[in-house]
């Protein structure tokens, strides 16, 4: 067994996602005619159980990071249900998602953009303490010391301004704050792409790290699918807006179902590809706006049915554990 | 209440005590700009004239008729005299002294005196009324970007309606309706001229509010008045202070333009009333309005050159 | 070697910056040959993308400049020829593909006057021939109805159309050389995989001889067929790359392969290079990459190390080799 499987999840469900839609209205004309929307999230269903990894894979515009934001209510859904330890938190007012904050922490991609450029790191690092009247001056400057000491960096170093350190150390800062007022769950949206190979391996690392010892559920998102092999419990594909295929990671890098999931395990460069094998897909990615009828994916798919352009194929349990939103399956 | 006091001093001083390294960081970039250091010079020099000056300078509203219309000390030039006895009018040589370095006016005041006063009118003119205008303008384009919405719109409705007076002629109206006071110069042109400020720092803050920053405080549980008082209005400093300095000479010369045109405060010898007196001898006292003149240009030069020196320091992506 | 179409010899740009110089090329040493696809391989600021620039002295001069060095190519100095000469290279004989697609081009020009905008510069041919030869380009490419995309702004195109106009735009005049700068890095997988195919292609259907950089080394696998690896703006080891993969000799190169994530290797924890890409105006002395080496001598903090010469095609500069 796997170095992070030992690790073992719990069955305790913290995160449940029902149905969940995100739509972008579109407006043109004088008087801001409605004419369309952009379904960034078009019927989302999706769980994460305590301590659990999940890797939530997918290319530019399908939505993962819009969900990403939606789940702490960043952005407002536009309908379905976000259940945060059963809690429906749609319904919370602003002091219940000031609580929800403290549970629910995000890692962002970019580490330039994602301090505050004025402030010191230690302040970074201390806001959430102060947001959530936890500790007093000393307790604070304590306890940023020892997240700075725990993400590896040195307590001295709290002083410093952003652009001041390299982008895995202040990947590294962000991570500190996010960790600050114990959460149990972080959102991680695309927490390394930004930053170089040898980097990404210090941060993955850390991250993983601090899931063991802290017994932290991660939302990881990434469009690189070997970053997730690496951590992830369970694995979602996601295409425009939907997830399309959902499974254990060793089940899914060993039998993907859905055609996407092929073309995208395929398409990693790698030392061993045989790229004379390799799916090459069609085209680009449809707009959100205008998407295509029936089965999203059908106009890139190899191995496309009749069916699929006629009707939408539902998430359904092919296996234990693994779902599949595809008419090869049903 | 004292106690609130202490924390606002403690956390004030603890603020700039966390922000002097910024604050060097950005002086040294500023260091390197030398029509900025030269501006900088100057301003310092003025604000040292203006404080001090009037101590070691003669009175400026003593009028000593028996001395009207020296020019400054060096230069000779040639009075016409009308001897009220025998009915001729003869011409006198008359030479500067260093009594009056810089001469007097046609009613025999030190104008040295005058232009160190002056000095002091138009540095409070140019320092309160921008101060109220970039308040002014700050509050209203931060939080017009930050709610969004209903608000955003009404504000910046109001600021369209407000920039198409135009802004002179509504000095003039306000100064000619309530009085030419100093006080009300200086408040008429701090409530005109905020527009500017707030349609910068209202699209200054828009691009800030999508920063990721600013999406992370929120996610951290920030409340919408800690984002604003925190995070943007501080990102936006940089941006108040370059508008501020280079608001000032602009402030200045309405000052100066008002008095020019005579509706500028009486009891006040300030540039530009001066200027407006001497326009009357160009020909027999050009010192009178050459003075003040190159004193308003010395000024508006120095503003402007530390304005662009600091707006390059601030700027990330200029590399100095 | 005479199929050697390009040579790089000790190649030195310096930035002289008002907080100190900027050594971006301390010392870079690499031939092309005519056919193959060479990779510059390294991570952020070991100055793989200034080395490109200064084959066509494309960076700002001030504050940068070539202070040492040689670039031969067919018979010319690139580094001390004429600004004249360089014009008529950059574009038609050497041709370079930025990375950003974004801002490369330029967003109130449609696609197909830009390309043509190029194509006139240097070809001699008139307005309809010059859109004929961009159309067949656009089509080469993999790009669906040309027509239509030749009358778009780049605004309406997805990023790996953007990616592949660009590159159509620097074969537009059938260059010799093509410089790819991380074309690959912006872009999602499947696209990734996409226009890889087009530089794999590339070389089998025009002989293209390619420089192209990335951090990437899955991507070098597979489409590289020699690498040089750089490091603090120096060359540290360059081999083909099948010797790099599977016989890395500098450590920087080893510790790189083994920090790959990469997907078809089981899980665990992954191996790390420990510390940060040196800051350039703050060099460490000797050999660049002593603080973050595992094989660290006391020599490599002092003395930078000369070239080794493994074998006919495999050169390292490392201590451990002397």
């Amino acid at each position: 067994m796997s170095f992070i499987q030992m690790n073992h999840k719990s069955n305790h469900k913290l995160l449940q996602i029902i149905n969940l839609k995100k739509y972008y209205p579109v407006t043109a004309g004088l008087f801001s005619r409605h004419i369309g929307d952009i379904k960034a999230v078009d019927g989302v269903n999706l769980d994460v159980n305590e301590k659990e990894i999940i890797g939530l894979v997918g290319e530019s515009g399908c939505g993962k990071s819009t969900l990403g934001k939606t789940i702490p209510r960043l952005e407002e859904p536009t309908s379905g249900e976000i259940l945060y330890e059963g809690t429906d938190v749609g319904k919370l007012d602003k002091k219940g998602l000031a609580e929800l904050r403290r549970e629910i922490q995000i890692i962002f991609q970019d580490p330039d953009a994602s301090l505050d450029p004025r402030m010191a790191v230690g302040d970074s690092i201390c806001e959430p303490l102060i947001i959530h009247n936890i500790g007093d001056d000393k307790k604070r400057i304590e306890r940023v010391a020892e997240l700075m000491e725990q993400v590896g960096m040195e307590a001295e170093q709290a002083n410093l301004y952003p652009h001041e350190f390299s982008g895995g150390q202040k990947q590294r800062i962000g991570i500190a704050r996010a960790l600050a007022i114990n959460p149990k769950l972080i959102i991680a949206d695309e927490p390394v792409s930004a930053l170089d190979v040898s980097i990404q391996a210090q941060i993955l690392n850390l991250m993983m790290d601090i899931q063991e010892k802290f017994g932290l559920a991660y939302l990881l998102i990434a469009h690189d699918l070997s970053v997730i092999k690496h951590m992830a419990h369970r694995v979602a594909i996601m295409y425009l807006g939907k997830i399309v295929e959902l499974a254990n990671k060793q089940e899914l890098f060993d039998n993907p179902l859905h055609p996407y999931t092929e073309a995208l395990l395929s398409a990693v460069p790698s030392f061993k590809s045989k790229y004379k094998d390799r799916i090459l897909l069609h085209g680009d990615v449809p707009s959100p706006l205008n998407p295509p009828s029936g089965c999203h994916f059908h106009p890139r798919c190899h191995r496309v049915l009749p069916i699929c352009s006629r009707e939408e194929p539902g998430l359904a349990e092919i296996s234990e554990g693994h779902f599949v939103s595809c008419h090869l399956y049903r | 209440m004292i106690k609130r006091l202490q924390d606002i001093i403690k956390r004030a001083s603890q603020h700039l005590h966390l922000n002097t390294r910024l604050i060097n960081y950005y002086w040294q970039r500023t260091r390197r700009n030398k029509l900025a250091v030269a501006g900088l010079a100057f301003i310092v020099f003025l604000v040292a004239l203006a404080i001090i000056g009037p101590f070691f300078t003669l009175d400026p509203t003593e009028a000593n008729f028996e001395e009207k219309n020296m020019p400054p000390a060096g230069f000779v030039t040639e009075q016409s005299v009308y001897n009220i006895e025998t009915d001729e009018v003869t011409t006198k040589e008359v030479h500067g002294t260093w009594k009056h370095p810089l001469g007097t006016d046609s009613k025999g005041r030190d104008m040295l005196a005058m232009i160190v006063s002056g000095a002091r009118v138009s540095l409070q003119v140019g320092l309160i009324a921008t101060g109220i205008a970039i308040i002014l303008g700050t509050i209203i384009g931060v939080l017009s970007a930050y709610l969004g919405g209903w608000v955003d719109n009404a504000l910046m409705r109001f600021t369209d309606i407000m920039m198409t007076f135009p802004f002179f002629l509504l000095l003039v109206l306000i100064i000619f309706i309530f009085g030419s006071n100093l006080a009300f110069i200086v408040l008429a042109i701090g409530l005109t001229g905020w527009t500017g400020t707030a349609r910068l720092t209202r699209s200054e803050s828009l691009s800030l509010r999508t920063r990721e920053f600013v999406v992370a405080a929120k996610a951290l549980g920030a409340s919408d008045k800690r984002v604003i008082f925190r995070h943007l209005i501080p990102n936006v400093i940089s941006l108040i202070i370059v508008i501020a300095t280079l608001s000032i000479p602009g402030v200045i010369l309405a000052e100066a333009a008002l008095s020019f045109i005579g509706l500028g405060d009486p009891m006040v010898s300030s540039w530009g009333i001066i200027l407006e007196a001497g326009q009357h001898s160009l020909n027999t006292a050009w010192w009178v309005a050459v003075e003040p003149g190159i004193m308003l240009f010395l000024t508006v030069l120095a503003f402007n050159f530390l304005g662009d020196g600091l707006r390059d320091a601030f700027d990330p992506k200029s590399n100095i | 070697m005479n199929n050697v179409i390009l040579k790089v010899s000790n190649l030195k740009t310096y930035f002289f910056t008002s907080r100190g110089t900027v050594k971006a090329v301390d010392g870079v040493d690499f031939e092309l040959r005519h056919g193959e696809c060479l990779c510059l391989v390294g991570e952020s600021g070991c100055g793989k993308t200034v080395t490109a620039l200064s084959i066509l002295r494309l960076f700002d001069s001030p504050p940068g400049e070539i202070v040492d060095g040689q670039i031969s190519y067919d018979g010319l100095n690139l580094t001390n020829c004429s600004s004249e000469q360089l014009r008529q290279i950059r574009g038609k004989d050497i041709s370079m593909v930025f990375q950003e697609a974004q801002s490369a081009l330029n967003p109130v020009l449609t696609i197909g006057d830009q390309i043509i905008e190029q194509i006139k510069l240097h070809l001699p041919l008139n307005y309809s021939k010059a859109e004929d030869r961009a159309m067949t380009l656009l089509e080469e490419m993999g790009i669906p109805s040309a027509e239509r995309v030749m009358s778009y702004y780049p605004h309406q195109l997805s990023g790996g159309m953007k990616q592949r106009v660009l590159i159509a735009m620097g074969l537009s005049c059938d260059p010799q050389i093509l410089i790819a700068d991380e074309p690959t890095t912006a872009v999602d997988v499947t696209i990734k995989a996409q226009i890889l195919d087009i530089f794999r292609d590339l070389k089998t259907s025009r002989q293209m001889s390619t420089i192209f950089i990335t951090h990437d080394l899955a991507v070098v696998a597979e489409i590289g067929d020699r690498a040089v690896v750089l490091y603090g703006g120096k060359d540290v080891e360059t081999a083909p790359v099948s010797e790099i993969i599977n016989n890395p000799k500098h450590p920087y190169t080893s510790g790189l392969i083994e920090c790959l994530p990469d997907i078809s290797k089981s899980t665990g924890k992954l191996a790390s290079i420990p510390g940060t890409t040196p800051n350039p105006l703050k060099m460490p002395q000797g050999c660049a990459f002593h603080p973050r080496c595992p094989k660290a001598m006391e020599i490599c903090s002092h003395q930078e190390p000369l070239e080794t010469v493994i074998s006919k095609e495999h050169r390292v500069n490392c201590h451990l080799y002397k």
